[in-house]
Order: C-alpha cells, then sequence, then structure tokens
C-alpha cells in the first residue's frame, strides 16, 4: 500500500456536497467526491466511465489553514431580451490550504501520481474556476496509510499563516478520514462518488472521523508562555 | 500523448471603478494571503470576452444563446424553401430542435393565454431555457427540418441519431471554449476548454464609498438642498487575471478539417487567436460610465506547455506594499517567480513564452520570453499552437 499526497491551495476553492440548485454551498474540507473527481479528470476518464476503482481508495484530508467563507451573488440576463434570471449564490472558500491523501495498491497509486503531473484535463479545486495556485503534486509515500501519511506531512499553510501562530511550537491541524465500518462517533457525508454521469450522478453515504494532527511550526519562536491559569487561585476542584 | 496547453497571465490596473459588484452594490472581494483582496468573478471576465468575440469573429463562428431557437430555425428553414409557411416552420423546428437536444419546444403556456384573450393568433414555440447552438448548427438543423418535411415525426424517429449528431458537431467557437450545458440532454453537453480564474487585486484593498448629491437642474434658488442623495462604493486595484487553454479539448471541440480549402488546424488557430485577443482586451462593463474606467493590461504573458496549466497567483500571495504604484513591484514579484517555480518543477524547458508589456515599471518582465505587440504577439500564439497540434506526417 502506498498513498498520494495532493496540497490542495488556492485563493478560492469550492467543495460542494449537497449544493442544488441556485444555492451552491461548500464545505470546508474538501469532498471525497471533488478529489476523486479531480484524479479521474486527471486521467482523462469520461464523465460516465467506471469510478469504482477509485472510490475503493482510502481517503483523508487534513485541514493545513482553514480559509474564509465568501459568499459570491450572481446574476445573469437574457441576451436576446435582456431579463433576468434566477440570481445564484455561490459559496468558497478562500484562502485556505489542504493536504488530500488517497491510499491504495501501488499500481494503481503510481498511475494517479502520473496523471496528476500531466492531467488530461484541466485540474481545478471543485469549481472550474477555482485553477490551484500551487502544484498539486506532493509526491508518494510508500507503505503507509492515509492517517499515517497525514500524520507525518509537514505544515503546508502559507508563511503569513505560519508567523500568525509562532507562539505555538505545535499546531492542531483537522484530519478527516474515512471512518472504519462500525465507528459510532463517525460522521456521515453523502460525497462517495458511485458515477459521475451527468444523466445521474449518483453517491453513497460515508463514514468520516475527525482526529487531530500536530505539526511542528517552523516559525516558533522562544519558549512558550507559561502555563497561567487563574482560576486555580480559587482552588476547589 | 503529447498536450498543448496555454496559460495566460494578465497585470491591469483599474482606477477607481466598481466593474463586477454583489448585492449590496460593493465592489466583490476575498480575502488571500490574509489580506482583503479586490475580486473581479471569473463569469463576468468570460461573458465580456464572449462579447468581445462580436469584433472578432464571423457571426458564422459564434453561437446564440437564445430560447426563440424555433424562431431562429424558422427562418432558417424559410431561406431554404420559401414555399414553406411559417405555422408549418414552427412545428418542423420545434421537432428537430427537440430530437436533437431532448428539450421540449412548447408554445408557452403564459403567452399563449395573453394571445388568446387579445384575440391574437397562438405565438411561436420557444424552449423552456436558453439554448446554445452554433450558427452552423442552426442551418444543418434546418436542412435536416427541410429534408422531413414531409412526416416529421416519422423521419425524425428514424434519424435522431443523425440530428443529435449535427448538434454535437461543428461548436462554435464560443461553445467550444465556455462549454454549453443542455439540462434534459446531457450527451450534447460541450465541457469547456477554457479555465478562468477570478481575477484579484495584487495587493490589500479596502472599499471606498463615494456620497453624490444630484442638483436639480430645473430648480435654481440657492439653499435648495440636494435633488438626490446617494453613495457608490468603489476602488482601484492592479489585478492578477490568469485563465488555462486546453487546445487539444478546444481542437475536439471545434472539430477539424470542416473545409476543404483551409488546413485542419485552422479553426484551431481561429479561436485561440480569437480567445488571447478577447481576454486581453475585453473588460467587463459595471458602472463604466461612472467610473470610466477604461483601461488596457500593463502586461500580458502567454505560455504554451506541455504537461500542465500553471498559475503564478502565489507570487501576489503576500501582497504587494503601496510604494510607487503596484506594477513596478508586482512585475518584479511576478519574474522572479516564475522562474523559481519553472526551475523547482522543471517546467522550463518544454514551455514558449510570449511577452507584451507597457512602461519602464514592467522592465522585469522582459526577461521571460519574447516580445512583441499585441497583433504580432496573437498571430504568434496562434501559429505555434496550430503547428504544434499539427498532425505530424
Amino acid at each position: 500500500m502506498s498513498a498520494l499526497m495532493l496540497q490542495l491551495a488556492g485563493p478560492l476553492q469550492a467543495w460542494g456536497s449537497a449544493a442544488r440548485f441556485a444555492r451552491r454551498t461548500t464545505e470546508n474540507a474538501p469532498t471525497k467526491s471533488g478529489v476523486i473527481g479531480l484524479l479521474a479528470a486527471a486521467q482523462g476518464r469520461d464523465r460516465t466511465q467506471d469510478l469504482s476503482d477509485l472510490t475503493a481508495l482510502d481517503f483523508g484530508v487534513r485541514i493545513d489553514q482553514p480559509g474564509t467563507r465568501v459568499r459570491d451573488y450572481q446574476t445573469a440576463h437574457h441576451l436576446d431580451t435582456d431579463r433576468s434570471m434566477p440570481v445564484s449564490e455561490r459559496f468558497y472558500l478562500a484562502d485556505a490550504v489542504f493536504v488530500a491523501a488517497v491510499a491504495g495498491d501501488d499500481a494503481l497509486i503510481d498511475r494517479l501520481h502520473e496523471a496528476v503531473r500531466a492531467p488530461v484535463y484541466l485540474p481545478y479545486l471543485g469549481r472550474r474556476s477555482c485553477p490551484p495556485a500551487r502544484p498539486v503534486d506532493l509526491g508518494l509515500r510508500s507503505g503507509t496509510g492515509v492517517h499515517e501519511a497525514l500524520e507525518s506531512e509537514e505544515w503546508r499553510a502559507s508563511t503569513w499563516y505560519q508567523r500568525r501562530l509562532r507562539r505555538e511550537a505545535a499546531v492542531s491541524l483537522p484530519l478527516l478520514v474515512d471512518a472504519v465500518a462500525g465507528d459510532t462517533r463517525a460522521d456521515s457525508r453523502r460525497d462517495t462518488p458511485l458515477s459521475f454521469d451527468p444523466l445521474h450522478r449518483r453517491y453513497a453515504l460515508r463514514g468520516v472521523r475527525t482526529h487531530t494532527v500536530e505539526v511542528a511550526n517552523p516559525w516558533a519562536r522562544g519558549p512558550a508562555a507559561p502555563e497561567h491559569d487563574p482560576t486555580s487561585l480559587l482552588g476547589g476542584d | 500523448m503529447s498536450r498543448t496547453i496555454l496559460d495566460l497571465h494578465v497585470l491591469q490596473t483599474v482606477p477607481p471603478s466598481n466593474i463586477n459588484r454583489d448585492d449590496t452594490g460593493a465592489p466583490k472581494t476575498a480575502v488571500y494571503g490574509g489580506a482583503r483582496r479586490s475580486r473581479v468573478s471569473s463569469q463576468a471576465w468570460k461573458r465580456a470576452t464572449r462579447m468581445a468575440f462580436d469584433d472578432l469573429l464571423d457571426a458564422g463562428e459564434l453561437g446564440v444563446r437564445t430560447k426563440r431557437v424555433a424562431e431562429l430555425l424558422t427562418v432558417r428553414i424559410q431561406n431554404i424553401d420559401t414555399a414553406i409557411e411559417e405555422r408549418e416552420a414552427w412545428t418542423l423546428a420545434a421537432e428537430t430542435v427537440q430530437a436533437a437536444t431532448g428539450s421540449k419546444i412548447d408554445v408557452p403556456k403564459r403567452k399563449a393565454e395573453a394571445a388568446k384573450k387579445n384575440g391574437q393568433p397562438e405565438p411561436a414555440p420557444e424552449s423552456a431555457y436558453l439554448m446554445f447552438l452554433s450558427a452552423r448548427q442552426l442551418d444543418a438543423l434546418a436542412e435536416l427540418a427541410v429534408e422531413g418535411r414531409a412526416d416529421i415525426k416519422a423521419f425524425l424517429k428514424d434519424n435522431k441519431k443523425r440530428a443529435k449528431e449535427l448538434a454535437d458537431t461543428r461548436h462554435s467557437v464560443d461553445i467550444a471554449l465556455f462549454g454549453r450545458m443542455v439540462a434534459d440532454g446531457a450527451d450534447v453537453n460541450v465541457d469547456a476548454a477554457a479555465q478562468v480564474a477570478h481575477a484579484i487585486s495584487v495587493h490589500p484593498v479596502e472599499n471606498e464609498s463615494d456620497y453624490y448629491t444630484a442638483v436639480d437642474d430645473e430648480n435654481p434658488d440657492e439653499e435648495t438642498g440636494a435633488g438626490m442623495i446617494g453613495t457608490v462604493e468603489f476602488n482601484s486595484a492592479t489585478l492578477y487575471r490568469y485563465a488555462a487553454l486546453d487546445a487539444d479539448l478546444l481542437r475536439r471541440n471545434l472539430g477539424e478539417g470542416l473545409r476543404e480549402d483551409e488546413p485542419v488546424t485552422q479553426p484551431l488557430r481561429r479561436a485561440v487567436e480569437a480567445f488571447v485577443r478577447g481576454f486581453v482586451e475585453s473588460l467587463p462593463t459595471g458602472k463604466v460610465n461612472t467610473f470610466g474606467n477604461h483601461t488596457l493590461p500593463e502586461a500580458v504573458i502567454v505560455k504554451l506547455r506541455r504537461t500542465r496549466p500553471v498559475s503564478f497567483v502565489g507570487a501576489f500571495e503576500e501582497p504587494v506594499a503601496p510604494g510607487d504604484g503596484h506594477v513596478r513591484k508586482a512585475s518584479e514579484r511576478l519574474a522572479d517567480y516564475v522562474g523559481q517555480v519553472e526551475a523547482a518543477y522543471g517546467l522550463a524547458d518544454d514551455t514558449e513564452t510570449w511577452v507584451l508589456r507597457v512602461g519602464p515599471s514592467t522592465a522585469d518582465l522582459a526577461d521571460l520570453g519574447t516580445e512583441l505587440p499585441l497583433a504580432e504577439l496573437v498571430t504568434a500564439v496562434g501559429t505555434a499552437t496550430a503547428e504544434r497540434s499539427a498532425p505530424t506526417a
């Protein structure tokens, strides 16, 4: 087993899992369907092509820099009559950085790695108007699963963001991975793609387990502030 | 497989303006690199580019986005056979489009009722939403409709595949570049070959508000106050604009060798040239009469690549600080960043680069590639793209 590490960074990204019609929302982290879609497109698969090998991969994502939510208000007009069409709202994550990992069979992961470096269809971060600002490919980690690979990955947040947290020598990052069967503390999300066929897109539920991982902050400065808990003076327990 | 991908990078300064606003009337913004930036949405700039095509391309190479597709087809049907009455042509047109796209073409209920009430004849049928068809596709569908005139329903039953093919080949330049979505007929959808990013300013921006009063011309008395007061929000920005173009997909969308008398890559070449020129020169028109912000880019960098597109927005993640304007610093940053990224990822060798730049503040960009004025740059890019995509004999 090996893991392919992907860096998802850009001024704007959008990862919808329940977005429909005129209100297109985004989750706060990349969805499995979004990342599998990116990989399938990199390989040049058509929308109607079988995805089962990609869906079977283990998936995880780490929120290295959470970003902020942007609401985009969009109008459109009929070109012939100039009457306005229904306005739509699109939500984006601005200024976010994620590290995603997929793990599985070595040969398939190798092929995906190659595809990400020379993609057949242009890559984008959840929505076509969101091109990546950094190379997506972060390389392979052989002999590890998603969780371990994401745990040992260096912190990919932007320099300005790392410096802003310079008082923290180690930073906690949320890590969202596929839940194992029977995990009662998992959330569920409908973002496992079964088919991207535009005639009938289908998604299955996926159990998602949230962990936190600690990463070192390269910009950490001096010793951490001493432990200070004023309420301890009040005694009691 | 050899790939051809075109990257377009533009630095453009706009003075106080509000070219793309949100529902409160404020210019759109986004946070990047921890700082608020001015933003112009990709949709706004794609529309401006598409509008610029009217002056750059023949109408026959463009598409029409309308609900009145039956009426458009009727004109063409009657051009082929003047003996066909309007009403019969409407039916022929409606049935043909329905077979080709899977979308229902009906007389809109409300319009029909209104006509009935006013004693007018029934109006023309329309599609339920905007249909995007190229001029060539409409011509071909009109011919098909006339061919099956005797019994259109039975004819289309046998020729449904042909009708679909006619709606799915020979796409116009705008459909090939920006895509088409037909909700009821996903098999005639077209994947966009162009990817346009939201333009963002290279520096932090705070929106400002202009308080204005309007004087009543017909009220010459003193101390009358204002006839109207209001505010307009605006900002000024040096924008980084980026677009990527998949030349291989564009070529597939356009089709090739459509005319005997031209090389197979001619449609691709014309489309690439129109896109580069249209994207560089166009500007969304929001509040343009209020601010008169008709600027042209200070710098344009065009790159032809073999593996993948690369955006240089990372050069501006750390916002440019104000100083002697923003263009000089932005050019310095960009020149430095392009070199570093291409060296780090081994991209420099397979990349051809052209540069257009204005004034001494963009001097740092000169070494990135071949410097040319716009008209020559457009031709050079079009030629190189066509050559790379030409079948190797």
